[in-house]
């Protein structure tokens, strides 16, 4: 395998879960109470945690994806965003198997959706695999180009004990 | 003290050196890792605000979002008007309750007082809230007569403000019991649609600037009382 094929792969997973996280965000930042009800909507959390969680989520997406994109800070925005999409598809799991039916509010939107049942699976599967593309982000070696570069670059020469 | 002290001088003065140089980058590292957690944290913070700000309460289109859902028993043309704010859990409402029931109960039908019951969310977000979405729900989808019923039951079946609490499919039951559909409380609730009544009568009571419970007015002036007791005995007195 060719050296450029992982570091190609790490930037477009994370420019696929960059764009899916900043796009979830905007849609949700016009509406806070409609995201807030979303999260009521599951169910989940006491309603004094689900309001902080709607009226924070969709902000912290944006930077999320943000720093996906721009390659700042990349493998602890994986991490976020690999622990995001997994408490995304718990959440999805559960309404599905306690019988609720409701819009995921993934982007914009959520509360009560007379046909959620038969979204839930294909919800769940792109929650997937999005999961997977940030845990591949956040292992690869090399995460590609990115603010980061300019971030941690080295002044001091690399002593050979060091590369071993 | 020849070429090999000298030697070992420049070796160290080399290191000392690259250590300095890896010191500094340490630290510009540490600061622009720092600086970008910053912005990352401010723009955050920046957002939960704004969305607090702009949007903790119902949204414009929510029904009625003026008043709220009360319930009412008597008839408007009676004497006196009597306009009850109170949470579900609070224990002093409870005890209010308890005392006014059969009186405002016997004075209403007489055609002595219309008595306005507006519930709210005061205390806990978690028992309070949820009791107040089955109320609401049971007001909107069976009734004021089985509200009036799953009202009394609430405050009969009240928990201690410590718990522990019933759950909210036990608070469905109770509104079953009082008469309402299971099926439609039930889809009020998944909706969203009894949290928007919900939220809409708790911010009626706080833009009313209702912010302790039981709030009782009577005739449009706020009853004071030392007691809970004081309170009760006053109100019966009056419209009696």
């Amino acid at each position: 395998m060719p050296r450029y094929v992982l570091p190609a792969l790490a930037v477009l997973a994370r420019l696929v879960t960059g764009v899916v996280w900043i796009w979830a965000g905007a849609s949700k930042l016009s509406d806070p109470y409609a995201a807030v009800l979303a999260v009521r909507a599951y169910q989940l959390l006491p309603a004094g945690i689900a309001d902080t969680v709607g009226h924070l989520l969709p902000s912290l997406e944006i930077v999320v994806g943000a720093a996906l994109v721009l390659g700042v800070l990349t493998r602890g925005a994986a991490v976020v965003s690999a622990l995001l999409f997994l408490a995304f598809i718990i959440g999805i799991s559960s309404a599905w198997a306690r019988g609720l039916q409701i819009d995921c509010g993934c982007f914009g939107g959520g509360g009560f959706d007379p046909n959620a049942a038969s979204k839930y699976p294909w919800e769940i599967a792109r929650d997937a695999a999005l999961l997977l593309m940030s845990v591949f982000v956040v292992f690869v070696r090399d995460t590609g180009p990115g603010l980061d570069r300019l971030l941690f670059r080295r002044t001091a020469p690399i002593l050979n004990e060091e590369l071993s | 003290m020849s070429k090999k002290s000298s030697a070992q001088d420049r070796a160290d003065r080399a290191a000392a050196a690259l250590a300095e140089q890896r010191r500094k980058e340490r630290r510009r590292t540490f600061l622009s890792v720092t600086g970008v957690v910053l912005v990352m944290v401010l723009i955050l913070g920046g957002g939960f605000l704004a969305a607090k700000l702009k949007g903790g309460g119902p949204s414009d289109t929510a029904a009625d979002p003026g008043s709220g859902t009360a319930m009412t028993i008597g008839q408007a043309s009676a004497p006196h008007s009597v306009v009850i704010y109170e949470d579900f859990l609070c224990p002093y409402c409870g005890e209010l309750e308890k005392r006014t029931k059969d009186g405002l109960t016997t004075a209403a039908a007489d055609g002595k007082v219309q008595v306005t019951y507006r519930p709210f969310r005061l205390l806990s977000p978690d028992y309070s809230q949820q009791a107040l979405e089955v109320w609401v729900a049971t007001q909107h989808t069976a009734g004021n007569d089985v509200a009036k019923k799953l009202h009394d039951l609430l405050y009969a079946n009240q928990p201690s403000e410590q718990g522990p609490f019933r759950k909210q499919s036990e608070l469905v039951t109770l509104a079953v019991q009082a008469g309402a559909d299971q099926a439609k409380v039930q889809q009020a609730i998944d909706s969203g649609d009894a949290t928007t009544w919900a939220d809409a009568s708790t911010k009626a009571a706080q833009d009313a600037g209702v912010a302790s419970t039981p709030t009782v007015l009577l005739d449009g002036k706020e009853l004071s009382g030392r007691t809970v007791d004081d309170m009760a005995t006053k109100l019966l007195q009056a419209v009696s």
